[in-house]
């Protein structure tokens, strides 16, 4: 256990290690957020309603996108497909320690750097929004975190099966855009997929991608009745295991 | 000077001859790289038709109106990518020592730098655009005349000097740090903001993205002089700010380059 509590140090410092480029890349963060926050309020200065979301809902959308986008999506995992092509992972593969368990420490370093990040930015964005955040009862708020820590492991494994292309192609970076640009409207990042008409929803849900972030925030909006949390934890149990058992 | 410039350009065709042939060299991947941009362009579509079923005024602006601003920032992005993605990799060039062979060529580095990787990704990419934003244009209520549409083209103009300057100050950072790519992808996520007037953001980003780094100038103004309304700064000023900062980025890579070590080993 010791080795892996020394590997996570190891990867908190990697990912500090090159500080300018992670600021800028949190600053990136901020400003999407800052411009989506910006749209939404000035399409909700004129219309009290819009795409049955209040305000408020919309907000509380924005901020959880935010959240959800730098601990679910956000993946150290990204550059996998090219160690894998270029043989850096042959490094990992021959040292005495569980490969998964070396990926999954990496990830949980990156997700506690962005954790840091996203609280001043979030603050930062309160401050000059001064939202009203519509929150859950205790109950939903505890499916939300289980949900959003299975929304995670679920990223891991999908980013471990994309990872896998670097076996047999050296053109990795097309399949990454390509998986950016799916996971950024799929996942509800650019805008509420409830917003889109019923059959590209109905679509959507055959894949396992609302499960990124999508259905953790319709469930912290208060959007979903029991019967329907029931039925979306069996799907996303049901994405887990399936594609669980592809990556392994 | 005539000669100087056809000799320029066709050394520019001979970058973009290599990089066709580069690019189905790599056909699977960047197949992949088309389908990602053209999902990312239907769902900003996507939203924006939405948008104008659902909302009529945006800041003051109608629905058709916020249309055509998404597309004048659509044009500029694609045509600035098409013609400047060789910023991207400018970094790696100053990183493995490169740029230091390229000093020594008799063509000017700067070219060489800005223009010697054009995306022929986007380059194909910009001829659907131009059709969808034609048949878009055509069927949105707009009171477009001919005097209008000439100060448009002559401002998207000014407004690829503006990009042209800022790319010019990326490689200004690649030469004295290499940090060139979380500042181009900075620079990136500020024009993205111009997919919306850029006078609906608050100050100060109003007053940074108008004259710091000027995506409205780039994409806010062209689109108001288009559609008849007010201009939210002057003409006379998009084009000051167009050539002052292009002068500006040109005297800050001359210094740049006074101050470059090369890699020294």
């Amino acid at each position: 256990m010791s080795k892996y509590i020394t590997l996570l140090k190891l990867s908190w410092q990697n990912g500090l290690v090159y500080r300018t480029s992670v600021i800028m890349w949190r600053f990136r963060q901020f400003l999407k957020t800052l411009m989506s926050l910006t749209v939404w309020t000035v399409i909700f200065a004129s219309n009290a309603n819009a795409f049955n979301y209040t305000q408020d809902s919309m907000i509380t959308y924005i901020f959880l996108v935010s959240f959800l986008q730098s601990m679910i999506i956000a993946s150290a995992l990204n550059g996998l497909a090219h160690r894998v092509y270029s043989g850096e992972i042959s490094n990992h593969l021959i040292k005495p320690i569980n490969i998964y368990a070396y990926f999954a420490v990496e990830e949980i370093a990156d997700k506690a750097k962005n954790v840091g990040f996203l609280l001043v930015e979030v603050l930062i964005l309160f401050l000059i929004f001064k939202p009203t955040i519509i929150l859950p009862s205790m109950f939903i708020f505890l499916v939300f975190l289980i949900w959003s820590l299975l929304g995670m492991i679920l990223n891991f494994i999908i980013s471990l099966l994309f990872g896998s292309f670097g076996f047999w192609s050296p053109d990795t970076w097309g399949p990454r855009f390509l998986f950016f640009m799916i996971i950024n409207f799929t996942a509800g990042s650019l805008f509420p997929l409830d917003i889109l008409p019923s059959v590209i929803q109905k679509v959507l849900y055959l894949t396992p991608f609302p499960y990124l972030s999508f259905v953790q925030i319709q469930l912290f909006l208060g959007k979903f009745n029991n019967q329907e949390v029931f039925t979306h934890s069996i799907v996303l149990l049901f994405w887990l295991g399936l594609l669980g058992s592809f990556a392994s | 000077m005539i000669n100087r410039i056809k000799t320029y350009f066709k050394i520019w065709q001979h970058f973009g001859k290599n990089e066709w042939q580069v690019t189905f060299v790599n056909r699977a991947s960047n197949l992949l790289f088309m389908i990602g941009k053209i999902i990312r362009l239907s769902m900003s579509l996507l939203f924006l038709m939405l948008i104008r079923e659902n909302v009529e005024v945006f800041a003051g602006y109608t629905s058709d109106e916020m249309v055509v601003f998404f597309l004048t920032y659509q044009i500029i992005d694609i045509l600035s990518q098409t013609l400047y993605r060789g910023v991207y990799i400018f970094s790696n060039l100053v990183r493995s020592g490169e740029f230091d062979f390229l000093l020594t060529k008799p063509i000017n580095p700067l070219f060489r730098a800005l223009t010697g990787k054009p995306d022929i990704n986007d380059f194909l990419f910009l001829f659907p655009n131009i059709l969808i934003s034609f048949y878009l244009l055509s069927s949105l209520e707009l009171n477009i005349t001919l005097i209008s549409s000439l100060w448009y083209f002559a401002l998207v103009l000014n407004a690829l000097l503006i990009a042209t300057a800022l790319h010019i100050f990326v490689l200004v950072v690649g030469v004295l740090s290499t940090e060139v790519d979380g500042v181009i992808w900075i620079y990136r996520d500020l024009n993205y903001m111009g997919r919306f007037p850029v006078s609906i953001y608050m100050e100060p980003l109003r007053f940074a993205l108008f004259f710091l780094v000027p995506i409205g100038m780039m994409t806010t103004i062209p689109t108001e002089v288009l559609l008849g309304i007010a201009p939210t700064y002057s003409i006379s000023i998009a084009f000051l700010v167009g050539i002052g900062s292009l002068i500006l980025s040109l005297k800050t890579w001359n210094w740049a380059l006074k101050k470059y070590s090369s890699t020294g080993s």
